[in-house]
């Protein structure tokens, strides 16, 4: 049983077709906002990995006691981007604040879900939160961010590099500059409740050549 | 001619045939009960739609199916007192009294309707706390309130003790003498009909 | 833990009270309306209405919010009508979370109020009608008063599922601090960060005083309507 990031969901599907092609039982994944996930794992859901979109929350069930000790390790990179419907003219200057037009901007709620959280940093970073602030409709989790843009109920949106090249529904507007935020990292880690030896082996596969060129494809960064 | 009726109207399982031509004050019509007395009562004020035929009353066409005309209810100037009174619950004794009100020159005034049938008395009350007497004469009072063209009376008498069985048939009496409009009125008592009637017309 | 809510929660309370407020009297005028039309009138289809009418009860109101969303979103029909037409945006508003709660609001109400219209007795309609009244006058001097104990009654009962709707509003207007982010979503946001449990437990036990006030006071109307029932004989 895998608690992962929402914006994993494609990666992890397609790595665990893989893995149960290779003869292991397909695990069960469960896909939403990180801090929805921690809450979770701190309240006793019975999982085996946790794959987080940022460290604080890895940090915070190190601190609860919830992993195994010695299993974490870093393993994705990614990037964040604005995005705007398909059909959409907008263009976008991150220099300009104006630029950035008067209707809701669409991200993950910028109070707790990574994807928020590094979306807020970098608007803030680029002097851009001021103008946008009182107009963010904060989503659950980044993928129904992206989904408010796709139906275009929202003309802006910032979402994952990755998730945007998964929609044929969003175009990239601007991508924010690595430096605007903090590094964004995925963690991953047994958690310490798990007795399915079949967890240890998925972690090595995720992070061996084979697991990182499928994540590769899908858009992600391996994590040094 | 007070009454020139001749209806075919859906009573109960089926249909009924009733004719009446009369020049009588007060007609009267009987016949054993579940027969189609009070349809017929309801056909003429408008409240149920008969078939087939004509009514006319006092020489004014409420209804005529071969002429297509076929008043509403409110348009009769029918004085209704339903055998089961219909006082509205919700408004006082007074209220109810006004509700159909007409201030017509000539016709009684509320002060002469209250005295005539003795409910001055009770005009803050609400329905519920009467006596049946004295709802049925409120029921009486406000039909004549309205200053209507004519009376339709179904089953007056019913469970009223003598004593006021006797009241309520006198006072019909001084509305047909004294007030003048032509009265149907429905009552399987043969009693009261040989008292009261101009004419009887039976149903069967 | 501190037991008496901060300041922005009562904000929060203040925001469901007032999306409420709008939900219900918006719905009122609408319910009583079909109230009546099930209860008086015969006519083809009125199955179908009927059974229109009762679908938000029965419907997992994610899906009732996603219906709402395919119609009044920016891109849906009514939606892009309504701002074409009136510059008003329902989504991400409270006025968004206001529609959500009507429609889930709904068959409670009509179904109080049609208890009660059908309780009001039609020879009494008769009776108004010989002594001159219009069906309209007949209708608002008759059957309107004694059917208000039930209209009061489903409207406080629509008041308090509106105060507690979540799945519809959630899916349709979305959960915005300030202005869709009424109790049950402010709850369920709370939930969702670890260490927000004291916070959680106010809003909680908030919401469970203002649905208990609200079933007793329309037990209590429901009771009043009996007075007036019976009419002599």
């Amino acid at each position: 049983m895998i608690l992962a990031a929402a914006s994993l969901q494609e990666a992890l599907e397609a790595e665990a077709d893989v893995w149960a092609w290779q003869g292991h039982p397909r695990p069960t994944m469960s896909f939403a906002a990180s801090s929805a996930l921690a809450r979770q794992v701190t309240s006793g859901a019975p999982a085996d990995l946790f794959l987080s979109a940022d460290e604080e929350w890895m940090d915070t069930l190190e601190k609860a006691g919830a992993l195994k000790s010695g299993t974490r390790r870093d393993l994705l990179t990614n990037s964040i981007v604005l995005i705007a419907p398909q059909e959409s003219a907008a263009a976008v200057d991150l220099a300009r604040p104006e630029s950035l037009g008067s209707g809701p901007l669409a991200m993950a709620d910028p109070a707790a879900v990574p994807a928020g959280k590094y979306g807020k940093a970098a608007l803030q970073r680029l002097g851009l939160w001021q103008a946008v602030a009182a107009r963010i409709v904060p989503a659950e989790n980044v993928r129904a961010a992206q989904a408010l843009v796709e139906s275009g109920e929202a003309p802006l949106g910032i979402v994952y590099a990755t998730d945007a090249a998964a929609s044929e529904k969003v175009r990239i507007l601007a991508r924010f500059p690595e430096d605007s935020h903090p590094p964004i990292r995925y963690p991953v880690a047994i958690l310490a409740a798990s007795d399915n030896p079949e967890a240890e082996a998925f972690e090595q596969f995720l992070a061996s050549k084979k697991g990182q060129a499928i994540f590769a494809r899908f858009g992600f960064g391996i994590a040094k | 001619m007070s009454f020139d009726v001749a209806l075919t109207y859906r009573a109960g399982q089926g249909a009924r045939e009733c004719a009446i031509r009369s020049a009588a004050r007060l007609v009267a019509v009987t016949g054993p009960s579940g027969i189609g007395k009070t349809s017929l009562l309801n056909c003429i004020a408008g409240l149920h739609r008969p078939l087939s035929g004509h009514v006319r009353i006092g020489g004014e066409t409420l209804f005529d199916s071969a002429a297509g005309i076929d008043l509403p209810p409110e348009r009769r100037r029918a004085g209704y007192v339903f055998q089961d009174l219909r006082l509205f619950p919700h408004r006082t004794v007074s209220a109810n009294l006004a509700y159909g009100e007409q201030a017509e020159p000539g016709w009684m005034t509320r002060a002469e309707a209250l005295e005539f049938l003795g409910i001055a008395h009770l005009a803050r009350r609400f329905p519920a706390t009467l006596s049946g007497g004295e709802a049925k004469r409120v029921a009486i009072g406000r039909a004549l309130l309205a200053a209507p063209r004519f009376l339709l009376l179904d089953e007056p008498l019913t469970s009223l003790d003598a004593p006021r069985a006797e009241e309520i048939l006198r006072l019909i009496e001084r509305i047909r003498d004294e007030l003048g409009l032509p009265t149907l009125l429905v009552s399987h008592a043969a009693a009261e009909v040989e008292r009261l009637a101009g004419e009887v017309v039976m149903l069967d | 833990m501190t037991a008496w809510p901060t300041a922005a929660e009562w904000g929060i309370v203040a925001l469901s009270l007032k999306v409420s407020v709008l939900a219900v009297a918006l719905t009122v005028p609408v319910s009583y309306a079909l109230a009546w039309l099930l209860a008086r009138r015969r006519f083809p289809g009125r199955i179908l209405l009927d059974a229109a009418v009762h679908l938000p009860l029965v419907l997992p109101p994610v899906v009732t919010g996603w219906v709402l969303l395919l119609l009044f979103g920016r891109t849906g029909p009514l939606g892009h009508w309504l701002e074409e037409a009136t510059g008003l945006v329902l989504v991400f508003r409270w006025t968004g979370a206001a529609l959500a709660a009507a429609v889930m609001a709904l068959p409670l109400m009509v179904r109080a109020m049609r208890l009660s219209i059908e309780a009001v007795d039609r020879r009494l309609v008769g009776a108004a009608r010989t002594l001159g009244a219009t069906p309209w006058r007949a209708f608002l001097t008759i059957t309107l008063p004694l059917s208000l104990p039930g209209v009061l009654a489903g409207t406080v009962l629509g008041f308090a599922r509106s105060l507690g709707e979540f799945g519809a509003t959630i899916t349709f207007a979305s959960n915005i601090p300030g202005q869709t982010r009424t109790l049950p979503l402010a709850i369920y946001t709370g939930l969702q960060v670890p260490g927000e449990e004291a916070a959680v437990t106010r809003l909680a036990i908030i919401s469970v005083v203002l649905s208990v006030a609200a079933l007793l006071a329309s037990e209590w109307l429901v009771r009043q309507s009996h007075g007036r029932r019976a009419h002599v004989l």
